[in-house]
């Protein structure tokens, strides 16, 4: 039986988790709506890109290397997209599984699977794993903007031109909402353009210089926008699990110092209850 | 004023509304883009966009494409800052900082280009001493 004292002590050390994990919370939620925002922000210059670049392409016929799918894949790099801190529940866990059982099935249909570890919780977690060696790591990004997205999708295409790889395969949270992060695993090269919606059949555009002028500047960007994003999710996601891990940590400490306290009040009874006893039988006795 | 324009960057929309006309200065050379005009679509490069609706304003655009479309036109750029809110003071020191690397590189570029020109005039020389000690013979 914990005397009052170690109760007493207790309830402060507890309170003054309970003020961290507030604080945490806090921090994370002002964080996650500026994340949020810049996902918003993002969002129509990549579908007006993605947009123009299926129309391009369309009318071009996929004639550029960054879109051309090899025949015998043999080398292949994972993207893996993680943050660099914890305390964020499962958030890094979730990708890190789902990136590890991807690999692990890749695997054997390949000679060689080469690792792009952004983030530090990533680059921890690839170094310790064998098979996949990693081959460049990204960390310590505190607010992602293009520039970032920009060196990771230049440093992919570079590798993937050179025949250093022939598949580039981006495995990242999906930010679905506050309260859900999905894996998502999503091949980055060769480019495969999607259009955001059914398009109508237009008018070809005249294109200046060319189309295949055009393709090649307009390719690199597409796939910069597709890092890009993956980079706003898993920051927005981040921020969002961690909000939510802290939420019910506080929470936990609630429960706990509600417990605690009881338990305080009634050993304080007890105390109370025995003096009385000791009095009074000490009463009696004369 | 019948042509809507529409400027997007990844940080976002910078610009949303009607003009009359705008210059966009295009890969190819500037162009100006009038209600009207043809399905167009070209690379944009680092420069001033003029927009013409009610009084003129520029902007400093960078690289990216232009998207004529009837009566729209979509900019999809890395930036655009209109006139007003250009940080000049921050352009300023981007502009030292480039120009001091810019000379540094220039000068070990002429240092590597010197070391060629050595090398080939060393090559030639060699040659030149090289077939001189073979037989002399009249052709």
């Amino acid at each position: 039986m914990p005397s009052l004292k170690d109760i007493r002590r207790r309830i402060t050390s507890v309170k003054k988790t309970q003020q961290i994990t507030r604080a945490m919370r806090m921090v994370a939620a002002a964080k996650l709506r500026r994340a949020q925002e810049a996902i918003e922000s993002a969002r129509p210059y990549a579908n007006r890109m993605r947009d123009t670049l299926v129309e391009v392409a369309a009318s071009q016929g996929s004639e550029h290397p960054l879109l051309a799918v090899r025949e015998s894949v043999r080398n292949v790099d994972y993207i893996v997209i993680t943050s660099d801190r914890g305390l964020c529940g499962a958030f890094n866990a979730a990708v890190l599984k789902r990136s590890e059982g991807e690999i692990a099935q890749r695997q054997s249909g390949v000679d060689r699977v080469a690792i792009v570890a952004v983030g530090r919780k990533s680059s921890e977690f690839f170094a310790r794993r064998r098979g996949g060696q990693i081959v460049a790591r990204v960390s310590g990004i505190a607010r992602v903007d293009i520039g970032h997205a920009r060196d990771i999708a230049a440093a992919a295409s570079e590798r993937f031109l050179s025949g250093e790889t022939d598949e580039v395969v981006l495995v990242h949270s999906e930010f679905v909402s506050t309260m859900t992060q999905r894996p998502r695993v999503v091949r980055l090269l060769p480019l495969a353009p999607e259009p955001s919606e059914s398009p109508e059949a237009k008018a070809p555009f005249t294109i200046e210089p060319d189309a295949e002028s055009l393709l090649r500047l307009l390719v690199p960007k597409a796939i910069e926008i597709e890092v890009f994003r993956a980079l706003l999710d898993n920051q927005a996601g981040e921020h969002a699990a961690r909000m939510t891990a802290m939420e019910s940590a506080t929470r936990n400490t609630e429960e706990m110092i509600s417990r605690l306290t009881l338990q305080y009040n009634r050993a304080r009874q007890a105390a109370i209850t025995k003096e009385l006893v000791e009095i009074v039988s000490g009463a009696e006795a004369l | 004023m019948p042509l809507s324009l529409t400027i997007v960057t990844p940080e976002g929309v910078r610009y949303e509304g009607q003009v009359e006309r705008v210059v966009i200065p295009g890969s190819e050379g500037d162009f100006g883009v009038l209600p009207g005009h043809e399905r167009f679509l070209s690379p944009v490069r680092i420069g001033e966009l003029e927009v013409d609706g009610g009084g003129r304003r520029w902007a400093a655009v960078s690289d990216g494409f232009a998207e004529v479309n009837g009566d729209r036109v979509v900019l999809m750029v890395d930036s655009c800052e209109f006139a007003g809110d250009i940080d000049t003071a921050r352009a300023e020191r981007a502009k030292m900082r480039a120009e001091r690397e810019i000379e540094q590189l220039r000068q070990q570029h002429d240092e590597a280009l010197g070391f060629r020109l050595e090398e080939a005039a060393l090559q030639r020389a060699l040659i030149r001493l090289q077939v001189a000690s073979k037989p002399h013979r009249p052709m």
